[in-house]
């Protein structure tokens, strides 16, 4: 048998770079559609509102620290049922404050200062109170929201 | 122009003038005004004498006590209502300008009496005459002395401002300066043979700098460690109470450390043996270990155990500091490329939280503890760096993308021109 030898025409050489670059061009379009239908891992938290909790999530007399604007913020649940939520950074030293559910009020560990359920200081060394976030309960969604 | 018409412009004309002048006048703020000086016999002839006799009587409107209702008679004693020199009368109880000794008693009328006081301000303290004589001041005074302080010296004199008036020698902000003006004179404090370099050391501190410089009135001045009234220097056994005052963790930290006894048995004064007292600068790291300027090598060699942990604990709180700038390095890069680092802003904070936390563990010198907090760190810190280094490497990959992209316009290009040039025409 006798081997046809490859003759590549200039009309097949570009049926070849058509196809090829229709294939790419289908390929750098698809792949962003593909990217932006699947969730994408980071989430946008620059937003003014956040939803931080769902109702029933926190317990009374508890606390939870999420992101928002890209820092720490902390939403509380009072014993009295209603919720509070402030920024998480200690204005001492920019340390993660935390909830206490045996003080009752908020606490920065680092250095032991105390900020009541209104972002006042009641203790220790913070010069100023924790900025405060609007809480509101919509549906079964709690939206932390910063203030215009 | 009509006549009609010429007096309606006139009318309108008029009519915007005044709404303007009338409106501009309700919006204008209202002139501040002056309190007058309560007319009686000692301001109305004190007012006209000139000199320094005239000084008092022209500037008591602001004075507190004058605002509350009292007169010149409350402190001087007299008789206001007499027409002439009748009354400075001893007789009617005039006693004069009150000598330095006496004035505690005289202020203490009032000020001591919680009935008279609780009639003006209920929380005021009613003490302060009875502090005062436990005061430096108050036992120097006692003891003849009549340079000390007393009530005056601080408060000020005609008038006597609130202390929550600004304006006031005694407001927070301006105690350093008021005290400074007898503790910094070297020629008045040359007979108690005491430092004059206080304030100076004071303004140039961490407490001073927030205070003076940046008007944090959370920041302590001399009356918030020595006492006002009561003003002594804080004994050795008590320096970290004081501080606690603010700084309660790194007290509490303090007393369950062993350099609590060991300070006790040396009779070093507590905080003020590493920190200083009044030229108190902010803290470093640097502060740790076991050359200078770490304050751990006034008392421990290298090789002696409270060497080897400060060692310890220098290298735990160097490697998280590492640990965490790098962190921040890297997202901050993925950041400014455009990333959206939220997410690895959490683990960064936490991580520098745990490293003050652990910079203030320190005090209480439990290598577990404070290597605990830094083992902590160190781990939110690699988290962070992952996810900064998944920012970068996703800014690599898209920009490869944009590469392939462009590579596929090309192709298609170079194919449709060619696609072009073969097609035979119509």
């Amino acid at each position: 048998m006798v081997r046809q030898p490859l003759r590549v025409t200039r009309r097949s050489l570009a049926d070849l770079l058509l196809a090829a670059g229709l294939a790419g061009l289908a390929g750098t379009v698809l792949y962003p559609l593909v990217r932006y239908l699947i969730p994408p891992k980071v989430k946008e938290v620059t937003a003014g509102s956040i939803v931080a909790a769902k109702v029933g999530d926190l317990p009374p007399n508890s606390g939870k620290i999420l992101l928002f604007g890209g820092k720490p913020a902390i939403l509380v649940h009072t014993s009295q049922g209603t919720y509070k939520a402030f920024t998480a950074v200690c204005t001492h030293l920019a340390c993660t404050v935390q909830y206490r559910p045996d003080f009752g009020h908020i606490w920065c560990a680092c250095h032991d200062g105390h900020f009541d359920l209104n972002g006042q200081v009641i203790g220790g060394p913070p010069p100023r109170p924790l900025a405060e976030f609007t809480v509101t309960v919509k549906g079964t969604e709690i939206v932390v929201t910063r203030p215009a | 122009m009509p006549d009609r018409a010429r007096w309606c412009v006139i009318t309108a004309v008029a009519g915007l003038l005044w709404f303007f002048s009338t409106g501009l006048a309700a919006a204008a703020p209202a002139p501040q005004t002056v309190p007058e000086p309560p007319s009686d016999g000692c301001i109305t002839c004190h007012r006209n004498l000139g000199g320094r006799l005239a000084a008092p009587a022209l500037k008591i409107a602001d004075d507190i006590h004058v605002r509350r209702g009292f007169t010149c008679t409350a402190c001087h004693g007299g008789d206001a209502k007499a027409p002439g020199m009748e009354a400075m009368d001893p007789k009617r109880g005039f006693v004069g300008r009150p000598k330095p000794a006496d004035l505690p008693a005289v202020c203490g009328k009032c000020h001591s009496s919680p009935e008279i006081m609780r009639r003006f301000n209920p929380r005021i303290p009613t003490d302060e005459v009875a502090r005062f004589q436990t005061s430096v001041h108050g036992q120097k005074l006692s003891a003849g002395d009549q340079r000390v302080a007393t009530c005056t010296s601080c408060h000020g004199v005609h008038p006597i401002l609130a202390v929550t008036d600004s304006r006031s020698p005694v407001f927070p902000s301006s105690v350093p300066a008021t005290c400074a003006r007898c503790h910094a004179d070297a020629a008045y404090m040359k007979p108690y043979g005491i430092p004059i370099t206080q304030y100076a050391e004071y303004k140039t501190s961490v407490h001073g700098e927030a205070l003076l410089g940046r008007g944090s009135k959370q920041a302590p001045a001399c009356n918030d460690c020595h006492g006002n009234h009561g003003a002594v220097p804080p004994g050795v056994d008590s320096v970290a109470n004081v501080c606690a005052q603010c700084h309660g963790s790194q007290r509490d930290l303090f007393t369950r450390s062993p350099h609590r006894a060991a300070f006790e048995s040396m009779g070093l004064p507590q905080c003020t043996a590493c920190h200083g007292n009044h030229q108190i600068s902010r803290p470093s790291d640097e502060m740790v270990g076991t050359s200078p300027p770490a304050v751990c090598a006034q008392c421990h060699q290298a090789d002696s155990k409270g060497g080897v942990a400060a060692k310890v604990i220098r290298t735990a709180l160097e490697d998280l500091k590492q640990s965490t700038a790098a962190a921040g390095d890297l997202v901050a890069r993925a950041e400014n490329a455009g990333m959206d680092m939220s997410d690895a802003k959490l683990p960064l904070s936490d991580a520098r939280t745990q490293l003050i936390l652990a910079r203030n563990l320190a005090h209480g010198l439990s290598l577990r503890e404070v290597q605990s907090a830094t083992s902590e760190g160190v781990g939110l810190s690699r988290k962070a760096a992952d996810l900064g280094r998944a920012g970068l490497a996703e800014i690599e990959f898209r920009r490869r993308g944009l590469v392939a992209a462009l590579v596929v316009i090309a192709v298609l290009s170079l194919g449709l021109y060619l696609k072009t040039r073969t097609t035979p025409g119509p």
